[in-house]
């Protein structure tokens, strides 16, 4: 249904009246406890909205100054920590393209199982949170469930389920579990028969549909010079996806399709991020028939990986070695790289600096959800209070990443 | 019947229907909510609230009330003899009894052995049954068999044999059954504390108990008077709702010598027309009756709306009083919302109103049980009414006032401790309530199909297929049974929608009120005028055949309810056991230590 009418001038009012100012957050339940947004109300239709960010500002890229290559990993993860596995990926893939280096097949292909597997992650609790702030409480909860298993899986392969600092510059922190395969098979036909539950919950519901349709619309020009990228961007239908544009990895050799919506309002928003998760049930069903199950997953040099740990307590080599890597840091050569990958919310960048020491200048993360959150301000002005519900829901702001 | 009888048996009614029924079912259904809600989900319910007893209290308590039956069954069979057919009620009541208590009493044993193990030879005996469906099934053999027996005997010597034999062996059999069940119950307290959780069903007692000591908050700026009354106006008006809606058919009592009621001479029958007999057979004395409602008003339904109207104030105070503005939203998307259902509220009754020709509701009643249930004969006007009825309740889908994603809580936001209670609890009140009032006036309120006042007679137009007379107490008993079964179910319904579907938005509530469920009502009535005229003027063979096709309903909600009753036995019988995968390693390792309790959640 289309929102009321907003061209009620105040002044055909019999009574003054103004506008009323409400502080929505951030410490509201719609705000995710990170965002504070500040309406003119006319009734319940919002006038102007100011979108206030920085509430969970932690300094992150300062830090990421102060440590070695590798010790940026636990600040990736905690930048998007609903996908963190994607963010791991990145940076190695960043750290990797100044190098020079590329990982051996198998282990793109298992970085690219984990990715995908995190990135449904990500679109289940984007679409199951969008739907529980709406009302409906058990989707939410079938699409958490599914992804429990998905972080089942990534506890079984790094041992931690949401912080899992797995990614290493060339390489991976540890080799695929024995079970891997098996257990990634039955993890993506589990979440689809979930989505699909979710979805027949949702999708034929009249009251949800009424509450998505034609909200937050956000035309293709606008979302370009938003600098939107991700799910959003493709909802208004610009088929930019960086798997597809530019592809890294293995991602060329998969057959997987972009969606695209059509109108660019929280509908088409919700029903991309359902289907990226079948898309990347796609993409996972072939990694892990193209992955071969024995060979290298680190690349072979000394300069870059870790030694194995009995070389390191029997010969002086592996010794001096950890010694160097884990004491100095490894050593990128002196110069800057922008590498940018298909994150949960759209391109993630990484700008990093490096002067040839082991300790990074300037790591710069150019998240997806800074950028699509600075456009919360045109969706929402204009609708109604209730709609800012599903617009910020459908945008997906995480804070870790959107404030650092 | 005198001022202080009418006072004094008024005043027991109220108590029975709010404490009874009202706050009792509404304090259940807060546990159904989210146990139901926990089903739907995949997640752990609350089931887990516990209350500790002292050993010695919890053995009393089992122990106590099962001797004492057991001795009273005993002391009645030595000491008071019953002859002809109170000997026959007393046979057929203790043998069903004790056959109950034996099989239920085995039942939970069974079940206790299933989960704690065997620990005893007689454990042993009880897991060599295997399923303990099969002790259930036994059960009902028995049951069926005595049933079977004593109708195949009935009147021959054999019969007579049979009633004599159940009439001394149920007694015994019962006081068996129970003691031995409270001993083995007694003996299994091991521990100086025994835990008593009745499913978690003492979770919302605990929370209800909670919330009167916890810090009662008035916003600085907030009017505190009106935050103090608004409370009480939104919780009042629910709970008085009750009283216009019979729960049973009306009691008939005879008189004492004076001509006053006398409530020990209940009638034993009454014919099958008419409410009550103007005086007792035989004796002529007169009869007194007793109306199974609080509140007997002739405006009937009007009053419902009167009171129902009420509840916004308390919403729009307690937004106003706040000093929040998200109360202040929240208020005033109350005070809209439910003027405006309360619009297609009265409206869609007025087409019943207009079949009835009645505004009391137990007129209603009776009209649905001689002609066909208000859901036949108003179908429409039911679901608007009953989509209007859940707005009121303010609950999902129609939520807004709360939208605890929009307004954070909406016109409670500012209200801790009892007074957020209040309104908590005002919400399941309205949702009983309202269902009451939907069986009273769709679903023919205490009326089962072909329970008339003098027993059970199935007939269709001339043809009687089925007759057995019931006692008078027996008929509105099963009355009052039939109305509470209605309205638990149309509560259950409404958990159901609320687990499932979204919220709207503001005005496409409003949209859907005034734009569709309005003019809908509308249509209504305009449609039921132009029928009630067609069969006013309609021909006697086309009144007939409407008679028959009444009692056709009837045959049809009978059928309908036998075939869902064996539906939810049916379910209630099926395997409910999860499926657990551990899939990652550290679960694995806490169930090889045998640390997590086995989780119900499915994987």
């Amino acid at each position: 249904m289309e929102p009321l009418d907003i061209d009620l001038d105040s002044a055909e009012l019999d009574i003054p009246a103004e506008p009323a100012l409400l502080n929505v957050g951030p410490a509201h339940p719609a705000m995710h406890g990170t965002v504070r947004i500040v309406m003119e109300l006319s009734g319940e239709t919002i006038l102007k909205a100011d979108v206030q960010v920085g509430y969970l500002h932690r300094g992150f890229e300062k830090m990421c100054e102060r440590g070695t290559w590798s010790q940026v990993f636990p600040y990736v993860d905690r930048c998007n920590y609903v996908s963190p596995m994607l963010n791991n990926v990145a940076f190695a893939l960043a750290c990797e393209k100044m190098l020079g280096v590329q990982v051996p097949v198998r282990c793109q292909h298992y970085r690219v199982i984990l990715g995908e597997l995190a990135r449904m992650s990500d679109h289940l609790t984007c679409t199951g949170a969008m739907a529980m702030e709406l009302g409906a409480f058990t989707p939410f909860l079938w699409l958490i469930k599914a992804r429990e298993m998905i972080w089942d899986l990534m506890e079984e392969e790094t041992g931690a389920r949401l912080t899992h600092s797995f990614g290493r510059v060339g390489g991976m922190a540890k080799p695929p579990t024995s079970g891997f395969k098996e257990h990634a098979l039955a993890v993506k036909s589990q979440v689809l028969e979930v989505v699909a539950e979710a979805e027949k919950l949702l999708l034929g519901n009249r009251i949800f549909l009424d509450r998505l349709d034609n909200v937050g619309v956000v035309s293709a020009e606008d979302a370009v010079s938003l600098g939107w990228t991700g799910p959003c961007l493709r909802a208004s239908g610009v088929a930019y996806d960086v798997r597809k544009a530019a592809p890294y990895m293995t991602y060329g050799q998969y057959d997987f399709e972009v969606p695209v919506g059509t109108r660019g309002d929280c509908y088409d928003r919700f029903v991309i991020r359902l289907e990226e998760v079948r898309q990347s049930a796609r993409i996972i069903e072939q990694a892990v028939q193209q992955m071969p199950d024995e060979g290298p997953i680190d690349i072979d040099d000394p300069r870059i990986v870790l030694p194995p740990k009995d070389e390191v307590y029997t010969t002086i080599e592996g010794t001096i070695q950890h010694f160097k890597i884990v004491m100095e840091g490894l050593k990128i050569p002196a110069g800057e790289v922008y590498s940018y990958t298909e994150g949960g919310n759209g391109e993630l960048g990484f700008y990093l600096v490096s002067d040839g020491s082991g300790t990074p200048y300037r790591v710069r993360i150019r998240p997806p959800c800074f950028l699509v959150t600075a456009g919360l301000e045109k969706v929402i002005t204009g609708e109604m209070m209730s709609d800012v519900v599903p617009c910020f829901g459908s945008l997906n702001m995480i804070g870790g990443e959107c404030d650092r | 019947m005198t001022f202080g009888t009418l006072f004094v048996l008024s005043l027991i009614k109220a108590f029975a229907v709010v404490v009874g029924l009202s706050l009792n079912i509404a304090g259940v259904l807060t546990w159904v909510d989210r146990r139901q809600g926990a089903i739907l989900q995949d997640r752990v319910g609350p089931e887990r609230a516990v209350v500790w007893i002292p050993r010695r209290i919890a053995q009393g308590a089992v122990l106590g009330p099962a001797v004492l039956a057991a001795v009273g069954a005993l002391a009645l069979f030595f000491f008071k003899d019953a002859e002809g057919a109170a000997r026959t009620t007393r046979a057929v009541g203790f043998s069903h009894l004790a056959i109950f208590v034996t099989w239920f009493t085995a039942l939970l044993i069974a079940g206790r052995v299933r989960v704690r193990g065997v620990k005893s030879s007689f454990d042993a005996f009880i897991a060599s049954v295997g399923d303990p469906r099969h002790i259930f099934y036994f059960g009902l053999g028995a049951h069926l068999l005595v049933l079977g027996l004593l109708a195949a005997l009935a009147g021959t010597p054999a019969g007579e044999t049979a009633r004599d034999f159940l009439y001394g062996a149920g007694p015994f059999v019962f006081a068996f059954s129970a003691l031995f069940g409270a001993a083995y119950a007694a003996q299994r307290f091991q521990h100086e504390r025994a835990g008593f959780r009745l499913i978690g069903m003492l979770h919302p007692a605990a929370d209800g108990l909670k919330t009167i000591f916890k810090e009662d908050f008035i916003p600085p700026g907030g009017d505190r008077f009106l935050h103090k009354i608004a409370p009480f106006i939104s919780f009042f008006p629910v709970l008085v709702l009750l009283g216009v809606v019979p729960i049973g058919d009306t009691l008939c009592f005879g008189s004492d010598e004076q001509g006053r009621i006398a409530f020990t001479k209940l009638l034993e029958t009454v014919p099958r027309d008419g409410i009550c007999p103007t005086s007792v057979l035989g004796t002529g004395a007169p009869v007194h009756a007793v109306r199974l409602q609080v509140l007997d008003l002739n405006v009937g339904i009007l009053f419902f709306f009167a009171m129902a109207g009420t509840g916004v104030v308390g919403a729009a105070l307690a937004g106003w009083a706040s000093n929040n503005k998200y109360s202040l939203l929240g208020g005033l998307r109350a005070a809209g919302q439910m003027v405006s259902y309360e619009v297609t509220l009265g409206l869609t009754l007025i087409g019943a109103l207009m079949i009835y020709g009645t505004v009391r509701i137990d007129e209603m009643v009776r009209w649905q049980a001689e002609n066909a249930w208000g859901i036949f004969v108003q179908p429409v006007a039911f679901v608007l009414f009953f989509a209007a009825a859940i707005a009121e309740t303010k609950r999902i889908p129609f939520d807004l006032p709360e939208g605890e994603s929009e307004l954070v809580a909406g016109y409670f936001t500012e209200y801790s401790g009892m007074k957020f209670a209040m309104f908590f609890f005002s919400e399941y009140v309205a949702i009983v309530t309202l269902a009451g009032l939907t069986t009273a006036v769709f679903l023919g309120g205490w009326h089962l199909p072909f329970l008339h006042r003098d027993g059970i007679h199935m007939a269709i137009g001339d043809t009687v297929i089925f007759s057995q007379p019931l006692t008078h107490l027996t008929v509105v008993l099963l009355g009052v049974l039939g109305f509470v079964g209605k309205t638990v179910a149309l509560c259950v319904l409404q958990l159901f929608i609320r687990w499932t579907l979204p919220r709207f938005r503001y005005d496409q509530l409003m949209k859907l009120g005034w734009r569709k469920l309005l003019p809908a009502a509308l249509v209504n009535v305009l449609v039921t005028g132009l029928v009630v005229l067609a069969i006013q003027s309609a021909s006697v063979e086309v009144q007939r055949f409407m008679g028959v096709l009444g009692q056709l309903t009837h045959l049809v909600v009978a059928v309908a309810g036998l075939v869902g009753l064996v539906l939810f036995v049916r379910f209630l019988l099926s395997r409910a056991e999860h499926q657990r995968v551990l899939a990652s390693t550290s679960a694995q390792f806490a169930a090889a230590a045998g640390g997590t309790q086995t989780s119900r959640m499915g994987a």
